[in-house]
């Protein structure tokens, strides 16, 4: 009897281990009431400090040149994501073996410096995921002060972080339209983003495109893609996409901000009758790039691993990626030994029909913790980094404060050049609005939302070794219009002027 | 003995040769790519072995950078302090509540084995909240603390080898004047080692591979060798040569043991398959 109640008992924990396994999601859906409610008293304790914290923000904003010499002897701690910057870039020796430049160990450098000017001690954390400190945070532990994670959501940020400065106070230091892209409550920035960036664009290895007859990156979409079917006859791979993984995607929803002028056009899906349909400006956007898949201008090979697929373009298997200037100095970093790295340059994407655009956007997140123990040394430290235009410029980004002279680095030497000489329109992200938010929950409730499945579904619907038949694509964008405009009258949404 | 016939050793031996191929196919990427630069990884199929099979760069570095030395000290440390305390607990208890009668022993036994039911990171919110204000979250003592307790688990293999102790042993050294904890040490606890080695071994692999607790629970200066792997995992990009040597150096123990314990694991298992 026993020895069946353990069978049992045995098979039972198995299948509910299982199970508890499989449900990735369920996990943060069963502990969210406690999640919730720890939320809760934080966000009415936020309500509570929110104005005084603001003023505080204010103030500190207003006095930027605090005198730190009362600080010296503080520590603070530092997380950040960004490993690369404290432990230096990775690169392969002459023997192609991996291993880290500590000279780019900017971070590192840059915390040194802090430390000999003020003698407030820094130290460095790496986060591989910004989740690994979110436990830290909901026990409202004092040891982070700083910290850079790049995807929190806007509840996470309030709950977590001291508010930064005003938007305002932002708008007046950073400009408005980089203000307003930096994480806020309409009222106060959390998160300061003192760089700024140049993002989406093409990230081309120079020498496999001049292989192909051509200096530069075309102008034009039909030129664009000649080129690709130039660079494909010479036996290249034209773009390493690395579908492997479904983040590289965003790329195709930030492309159809470039193909009618508007950075806002996932929002307007909520305009259209049939917005997957290659007509509207959404769905023209993912036909032209399962477009590409079908001329087979993306590579064959399935790459194991992001690396890899950076490689690719580093060692000239792969002409370019289309991703945002961070993958520059990683790719130029990859560079095999006697290649010069300058040969990875990033240019604006072509003419889509509407225009030559990149976007521009806030760079490089810092953030104070709302439990940290040393607000004022920890804020001393992010103006010292928002102040050093070199080290934001080794990093990949432009100064953006006002009064410090901003060092472009090369990488945005054609962007830079072609904005100022008209050629290329910098397009900011729109700020996120009612009509933003409704569109987003369509798109969650239909099921397309996450993993980008609004557009994975239609990209991985053409079967690339049958180019020519749609019919399964054509089914999708059927399919997919219907869903979504269903969603949209179950939930009552339309746009809002 | 019974006749098998041609067909079924045929199939037989296929299906082994089978398994087998399916547990060790996957480690032979592994082994080719611990030995490769970070160029041949990305320049060759997974299959393909190295160049050189003396190209050790990737472990040293391994080793040197990820700090995988004192990452397997610390796991050591942490295996042996809890699964100790486990085992005199574990011990303890099953022989308690196997031997004697008393109020509230169905209730005790009702409580542990409800714990199977409720999975372990639906509490973990909570249960770090208890270790933080222990101050013990960032100090091997929160996994120690974590792996020492009582598991339903144990109390049963426990239980099958205590129902095959005769209880008059128990009565003959009462009459010889020994007290229950006597017992308990001369007696029940040496006639319990096979027992005690299959919890070890169960617990052992799973506490040496779980990730999820030290990453939870461990940061900075103390990481155990699963959280110290994962750190050379990247934002975007894993230098997985490197990643693959630091597994293979992860094995390096587990296979020591599996060598020097070789009788009691397949005792242990086929003992609690048995039961």
């Amino acid at each position: 009897m026993k020895k069946k109640l353990l069978s049992v008992l045995l098979t039972t924990a198995m299948v509910a281990s299982l199970l508890a396994g499989c449900g990735s999601n369920a996990a943060p859906a069963e502990t969210a009431p406690a999640t919730e409610e720890a939320e809760e008293a934080t966000a009415d304790d936020a309500e509570a400090e929110e104005a005084p914290a603001a003023e505080a923000g204010a103030q500190n904003m207003a006095d930027a040149d605090v005198d730190v010499s009362g600080l010296a002897g503080t520590k603070i701690a530092v997380y950040t994501h960004g490993g690369n910057r404290v432990l230096g870039e990775e690169k392969k020796d002459k023997d192609g073996n991996t291993y880290r430049d500590e000279s780019m160990a900017y971070l590192t450098i840059l915390a040194k410096q802090f430390t000999e000017e003020t003698g407030i001690e820094v130290e460095l954390n790496v986060v591989t995921n910004e989740e690994e400190i979110e436990p830290l945070f909901q026990v409202e532990d004092p040891s982070i002060d700083v910290f850079t994670p790049p995807n929190w959501s806007l509840e996470q940020w309030g709950a977590y972080t001291e508010p930064y400065c005003t938007v305002a106070e932002a708008a007046e230091i950073y400009g408005e339209e980089y203000a307003k892209a930096m994480p806020n409550d309409e009222k106060n920035i959390f998160s300061i983003m003192p760089g700024k960036a140049y993002n989406q664009a093409v990230v081309y290895n120079e020498e496999v495109i001049k292989a192909a007859g051509y200096d530069e990156i075309p102008a034009t979409q039909a030129e664009f893609e000649k080129m690709m079917q130039a660079i494909k006859d010479n036996g290249v791979t034209p773009i390493s996409m690395h579908r492997v993984e479904n983040w590289p995607l965003a790329t195709v929803q930030d492309f159809a901000g470039y193909v009618v002028g508007d950075p806002d056009v996932l929002t307007e899906c909520l305009k259209e009758e049939a917005p997957f349909s290659p007509d509207a400006p959404f769905g023209k956007t993912i036909k032209m790039y399962t477009q590409w898949k079908a001329d087979g201008f993306f590579e064959p090979e399935v790459y194991t691993d992001f690396g890899v697929a950076m490689d690719s373009v580093a060692y000239g298997k792969a002409a370019m990626m289309l991703f945002g200037s961070w993958v520059v100095p990683q790719i130029q970093g990859r560079c095999p030994e006697g290649t010069d790295p300058s040969c990875i340059k990033f240019a604006p994407a072509p003419d889509f029909g509407a225009g030559r655009y990149v976007l521009a956007a806030p760079a490089d997140n810092w953030a104070i913790s709302k439990f940290s123990e040393n607000k004022d040394a920890a804020r001393a430290f992010i103006e010292y980094v928002s102040e050093n235009a070199q080290f934001i410029a080794d990093s990949g980004f432009i100064a953006n404060k006002k009064g410090v002279e901003p060092v472009v680095p090369d990488l945005y030497k054609i962007i830079n050049d072609m904005i100022d000489a008209g050629e290329c329109t910098p397009l900011f992200q729109a700020p996120k609005t009612q009509n933003t938010l409704n569109n987003e929950a369509i798109l969650e409730e239909a099921g397309l939302w996450a993993d980008y499945n609004y557009v994975g579904l239609l990209f991985d619907s053409l079967d690339v070794t049958k180019p020519d038949d749609w019919s399964a694509y054509d089914k999708q964008v059927e399919d997919q219009n219907a869903l979504y405009l269903e969603t949209k009258e179950d939930l009552g949404f339309e746009w809002q002027d | 003995m019974y006749n098998e016939s041609k067909l079924f050793k045929t199939f037989r031996y296929l299906f082994l040769i089978a398994s087998c191929l399916f547990v060790v196919i996957p480690l032979v990427p592994l082994v080719f790519m611990a030995f490769k630069t970070g160029a041949e990884y990305s320049a060759t199929p997974v299959l393909v072995p190295p160049k050189n099979w003396l190209n050790f760069y990737n472990f040293a570095y391994a080793i040197r950078v990820g700090h995988l030395g004192k990452a397997l000290l610390n796991t050591a440390i942490i295996l042996t302090v809890s699964l100790g305390i486990q085992m005199v607990f574990t011990t303890m208890v099953s022989y308690v509540l196997h031997r004697f009668n008393f109020k509230g022993k169905r209730i005790i036994m009702t409580m542990f084995t409800l714990t199977m039911f409720i999975p372990c990171v639906t509490t973990q919110t909570v249960v770090f909240q208890i270790i933080y204000k222990l101050k013990l979250v960032s100090t091997i003592w929160s996994l120690i603390l974590l792996w020492s307790g009582v598991g339903i688990v144990g109390i049963y293999i426990m239980f099958n080898l205590l129902d095959s102790i005769s209880k008059e042993l128990d009565e003959s050294a009462l009459v010889d004047g020994a007290n229950y904890f006597t017992i308990y040490r001369c007696i029940v606890l040496p006639l319990l080692k096979p027992a005690c080695t299959t919890l070890l071994i169960l617990n052992g692999i799973g506490y040496y591979n779980d990730f999820y607790m030290p990453n939870l629970y461990l940061r900075r200066d103390v990481q155990t060798f699963t959280v110290a792997l994962y750190k050379f995992f990247g934002n975007m990009a894993t230098p997985f040569e490197i990643v693959s040597a630091a597994i293979l150096i992860g094995i390096v123990p587990i296979g020591i043991a599996y060598l020097f314990m070789q009788k009691y694991i397949y005792y242990g298992l086929a003992g609690a398959i048995k039961s």
